[in-house]
């Protein structure tokens, strides 16, 4: 059975940076907000792409895809590994905030 | 294909052998006919495997004048100590690394007793000749002794001390 | 202490220039994505969830004040204030930018410092006893041996695309505290009829495949330690495994081949290479071991009045007196342990604020010097008991007083899922957790020496295989799911640990770690006997019935 589809959006590392970075109408942005969401796998395959050809200009490294709910309107990672991501943080205080 | 040493980009005096092994001059064959090869008055260079028990080569390595060794990609390092092996088993002749190495390998490669490299063109079209050329003055100190090509920290220390 | 020469300096000037030249490289697309990662993990540099990390060699685990400060320095000007000391003697940093890392190594060269060979399928950095120069049954200080390796496999032309990660550790003491049996090469300093030399031990490791290293040889004359070492990884480089990332090291190839066979091979290797062109020539030797003459100590009296008076007064610093000392082979001096878990802390973190701390403690207290440990702890290696005190009011000012080295809260843990690529479940707050539940400092005593170890996946960086109470986090299904083992030991009683059973939520852990420590205070035979020889005694049932039993 092929699995059900869900909404992804396309994450990858910015090379200079090195923040988590989600590819949006506008290029990369930090905010998962202004992702691009694909609704189908034909959306999907395209996405990813065009991250890639990212890749070879040297913006970013390593894009994937990513499933995603849009319950609460914004897109939110289905995977506690790329909630962790978005938020772009630990899920504790650290360093002098401990 | 490009083929350089530390002088730069250099001819390549050893295309490989047809089905007809030419009546003389040299001769440049896979491992697989070597046998063959041999029986021929030829110079000869033998292309081999990273994976090759160097003990099948060493009987013959009087008789070959070329060694190029495969490196199927650039992480896999068997090839560094294929080549020290063959220097130490006493080979004289010409030592080649073939593949998609990178320039940050190149002292390296010539350190484990390598001539040549024997590069892909999709390598060079990123990594122009100067790269490798530059690596040169980036490293040219090291620790280890008993390595091609430079002297050891190690040496140098007990000379300096000796000059006092 | 070591101390670089004009040789050492010119050496990590040079890769340093090289990794500058790299990253220009990089970003000018000279380098792809997978040409450049190999290259910058044997500079240290990792990408991670967040952002780079970068991680930096602490050769031997020896820190000077100036070098810790430099730290603090580099935490605050390149990185969000802090950094995390690792449990293989290196500190990591969790937020630099790509471009900023050279400059940061060169920051680190200033103070004879680099982060060469900390990633990598290479070989690692030389690992050694926090306790060197201290231990009084020491036969000599590892460190000596320990910086030839050092030297030795810098940037080692042969060696540098090996097929996995290659990990060495050199203790000086039959009581081992380096992890000696889950390195891929460990060294111990024996003696024998009055020579000093080495027994080596290889095929050691974690990860998904753990096991406990074997004897290669018994004793090795000292002088042929670089050429047998050589030997070693030449037959491991040529013949280990390069079709499985996880096959790749070197206990596979020990375990596939055998020790008896591998040895042979590397025995025939010694026999033919040239070994006196190989090994350090014995000026060399003498110039390090200069540099690691144990410090003068005067002795003093073993009893402090002020220290007992103290002590009377204070029931915190006698706990920290009874947990966090160690005896010292001259008379009047211990070595301190500064715990850096907190109750609710991150293991293993410091800010730049307790670095300078820690340091001034030192360069006042320690003869300037400390020690990272594999416990992820900083050890003030030669401290007049007089002085105690002293250090143990600094350490309190700056909340790393807790008196709980070898305990409970004393948790190795990973980074986790919080910050690293590979991780498939958190450490740092099941970690935390667990700690908040036995903050109690005397119900800690009363449960006496017990190691918790967690690692977030099973690459097994928190060592968990080896915790006397091991602790391994998974993805079940988008879940975390915590697999739990017990017995583990990582000293020269080296034992792997035993699972369970079906593992449990993140939720349930610190409960879980209450069952199996309940469980064993009500079988233990007196409060002498510690966990691990309890669980040794009893074996698994007890503490499957318990922990199983109302499912």
């Amino acid at each position: 059975m092929a699995k059900q589809f869900k909404p992804s959006i396309v994450t990858a590392n910015d090379l200079v940076e090195g923040t988590a970075v989600f590819l949006g109408s506008e290029g990369w942005s930090g905010d998962i907000s202004n992702a691009m969401i694909a609704l189908t796998p034909e959306q999907a395959e395209e996405f990813e792409a065009l991250g890639q050809r990212h890749v070879k200009n040297n913006e970013v490294v390593e894009p994937y895809l990513i499933s995603v709910s849009l319950d609460s309107g914004a897109p939110v990672p289905l995977l506690r590994r790329e909630q962790i991501r978005a938020a772009g943080a630990p899920t504790f205080a650290y360093g002098q905030a401990a | 294909m490009l083929l350089l040493d530390r002088t730069g980009e250099i001819d390549d005096l050893w295309p490989m052998a047809g089905d007809e092994l030419p009546s003389s001059g040299r001769a440049f064959v896979p491992f697989s006919r070597l046998g063959e090869a041999m029986t021929c008055e030829l110079e000869l260079g033998v292309e081999i495997p990273n994976t090759l028990d160097l003990s099948e080569l060493q009987p013959h390595l009087g008789r070959l004048a070329m060694i190029s060794v495969d490196f199927p990609g650039f992480a896999d390092g068997r090839g560094f100590s294929i080549g020290r092996k063959l220097r130490a088993l006493g080979f004289l002749g010409r030592l080649r690394a073939a593949g998609p190495v990178i320039s940050d390998q190149f002292t390296y490669l010539l350190q484990c007793g390598y001539d040549e490299v024997a590069l892909p063109d999709h390598i060079v079209e990123r990594q122009p000749i100067n790269d490798w050329l530059a690596q040169l003055s980036l490293v040219t100190t090291g620790y280890q002794r008993g390595i091609a090509g430079r002297g050891s920290i190690l040496d140098q220390r007990r000379d300096c001390s000796g000059q006092q | 202490m070591y101390r670089y020469d004009e040789f050492d300096h010119k050496f990590v000037a040079e890769r340093s220039a090289e990794f500058r030249d790299q990253v220009r490289r990089r970003l000018a697309g000279h380098l792809t994505e997978a040409e450049f990662k190999p290259l910058r993990l044997m500079n240290g540099l990792y990408l991670q969830l967040h952002a780079y990390m970068l991680r930096i060699a602490i050769p031997y685990g020896t820190l000077s004040s100036r070098q810790m400060r430099q730290l603090a320095m580099i935490a605050e000007k390149w990185d969000r204030g802090y950094g995390h000391f690792t449990t293989r003697q290196n500190i990591q940093f969790n937020w630099p930018k790509l471009k900023d890392v050279p400059d940061i190594i060169d920051a680190l060269a200033e103070v004879e410092m680099h982060a060469i060979q900390t990633s990598g399928n290479c070989i690692r950095n030389t690992t050694s006893d926090p306790y060197s120069a201290v231990a009084a049954e020491e036969i000599e200080d590892p460190r000596l041996t320990a910086e030839l390796i050092r030297q030795w496999s810098s940037l080692h032309p042969e060696f540098t695309f090996l097929g996995r990660k290659f990990k060495i550790a050199v203790t000086g003491s039959a009581e081992d505290r380096t992890a000696l049996k889950l390195h891929d090469i460990g060294i111990q300093i024996v003696e024998r009829s009055g020579e000093v030399g080495y027994r080596v031990l290889v095929g050691g490791g974690m990860g998904r495949t753990p096991m406990i290293a074997k004897e290669l040889r018994g004793f090795l004359p000292r002088e042929d330690l670089l050429p047998y070492l050589e030997a070693a990884l030449r037959v491991y480089n040529l013949h280990g495994r390069r079709d499985n990332k996880y096959k790749a090291r070197i206990k596979i190839l020990v375990h596939e081949l055998g020790i008896d066979t591998y040895r042979d091979q590397v025995e025939a290797e010694f026999a033919t290479m040239d070994r006196a062109a190989v090994s350090a020539p014995s000026e060399e030797v003498e110039r390090i071991r200069a540099y690691f003459m144990p410090p003068v100590l005067a002795e003093r009296p073993s009893v402090s009045p002020f220290i007992d008076q103290m002590k009377s007064a204070s029931p915190d610093f006698a706990r920290w007196l009874d947990r966090n000392t160690f005896a010292h082979k001259v008379q009047g001096y211990v070595a301190a342990t500064v715990s850096l878990k907190p109750i609710g802390g991150a293991p293993g973190d410091a800010t730049a604020e307790q670095m300078r701390a820690i340091a001034d403690i030192a360069e006042s207290f320690s003869r300037d010097e400390m020690r990272v440990t594999h416990e992820q702890n900083i050890v003030l290696p030669h401290v007049a008991i007089e002085d105690l005190y002293k250090v143990y009011s600094g350490l309190a000012a700056i909340g790393l007083d807790a008196p709980n080295k070898g305990l409970v809260t004393d948790i190795i843990a990973c980074p986790g899922l919080d910050y690293c690529a590979l991780a498939t479940a958190r450490s740092i707050p099941v970690a935390q957790r667990i700690a908040e539940r036995f903050a109690d400092t005397s119900r800690q005593a009363e449960i006496g020496p017990l190691q918790i170890k967690i690692s977030g996946c099973i690459n097994a960086c928190g060592h968990h295989h080896v915790g006397h109470i091991g602790i391994l986090g998974l993805d079940k299904a988008g879940v975390e799911s915590y697999q739990i083992t017990l017995g583990g030991d990582a000293t020269e009683s080296a034992a792997l640990g035993a699972r369970t059973g079906p593992g449990f939520g993140y939720d349930e852990v610190p409960q879980v770690i209450e069952t199996v420590i309940d469980t064993y205070l009500s079988l233990r035979e007196h409060p002498r006997e510690t966990f691990l020889q309890a669980f040794r005694r009893v074996g698994m049932e007890p503490f499957k019935d318990a922990l199983y039993a109302s499912a």
